[in-house]
């Protein structure tokens, strides 16, 4: 079974900031209490094409508890390692971001794409922001006999942490806004 | 045993490359937002960052999973099929 659903969100701020504010978002200590079930960011790999603009990136994400606390009763752990794939392209302005989990992959699978393009109504000043999360219970797991709960309290949780990131987001937003200003003048 | 009992929370294998991630990021993060995003990605930045940075969690990165990413090349069609609209 697999549950899926969809976001969508409009920051009122440039793509080029926004997408700056997603790098941003994880290692900024400021955020670091507002996301407190992120654990640790690296990046993993990177590679830039010269030629047509392009920026592939491959970070480790860790995060801690995931999902609600029976679910970490009966996998046994608290921490678990996503990959995330980012392609950036400079020249058409898209940036999607595609995570996945690595570990408990017995278990369940997360994965949430996310999409940060110009906003079509006023591409130089907005940027939409489309996000879509799915989750998969296995269906041999232990958590198999209760998939409907776990996934039904696995999808409050991420609705909860991407709300927390949304407002992140915006936070980093006007810091940049503000930054780029005090250069300006 | 208070002393043995450490916060796991705030650990993981990479605390130890904690201070070459930062410069790296820091770098990548002014490098992304100065040049890349304003047409000027021609060239890569913050290369010695990186291969510190690297060499570090090669040595300290104890998920089989994840030290696979490390030297693995990016290769685009790896990163899934993209959302609508975006070519390769």
């Amino acid at each position: 079974m697999v549950k899926a659903y969809g976001q969508e969100h409009v920051y009122k701020h440039p793509w080029e900031r926004v997408t700056s504010a997603s790098w941003r978002k994880f290692s900024d200590p400021e955020n670091k209490r507002t996301l407190s079930h992120i654990v640790e960011v690296d990046t993993l790999n990177h590679k830039l094409d010269p030629e047509s603009g392009k920026l592939y990136t491959t970070r480790a994400i860790t995060v801690h508890a995931p999902g609600p606390w029976f679910v970490r009763k009966i996998i046994g752990q608290d921490i678990c390692h996503c990959v995330e794939s980012t392609v950036v392209d400079a020249r058409t302005k898209s940036m999607q971001l595609n995570t996945r989990n690595i570990s408990l992959q017995k278990f369940l699978e997360v994965e949430e794409k996310i999409r940060y393009d110009p906003h079509p109504d006023n591409p130089n000043e907005w940027t939409v922001c489309r996000q879509e999360t799915s989750i998969r219970i296995k269906p041999l797991s232990a958590l198999a006999s209760m998939a409907e709960k776990v996934e039904q309290k696995c999808a409050e949780k991420f609705m909860q942490n991407s709300a927390k990131g949304r407002e992140v987001m915006e936070r980093m937003c006007k810091y940049l806004e503000a930054e780029s200003r005090g250069i300006a003048m | 045993m208070r002393i043995a009992k450490k916060d796991k929370r705030d650990q993981s294998s990479t605390s130890p490359c904690a201070h070459l991630r930062a410069a790296y990021h820091n770098c990548f993060n002014r490098w992304y937002s100065e040049k890349f995003v304003k047409g000027q990605w021609g060239k890569e930045e913050c290369v010695s960052e990186w291969q510190k940075y690297r060499a570090c969690l090669s040595e300290h990165l104890d998920d089989k999973h994840l030290s696979r990413f490390l030297e693995a090349e990016i290769v685009p069609s790896d990163l899934g099929k993209p959302v609508d609209g975006v070519s390769q």
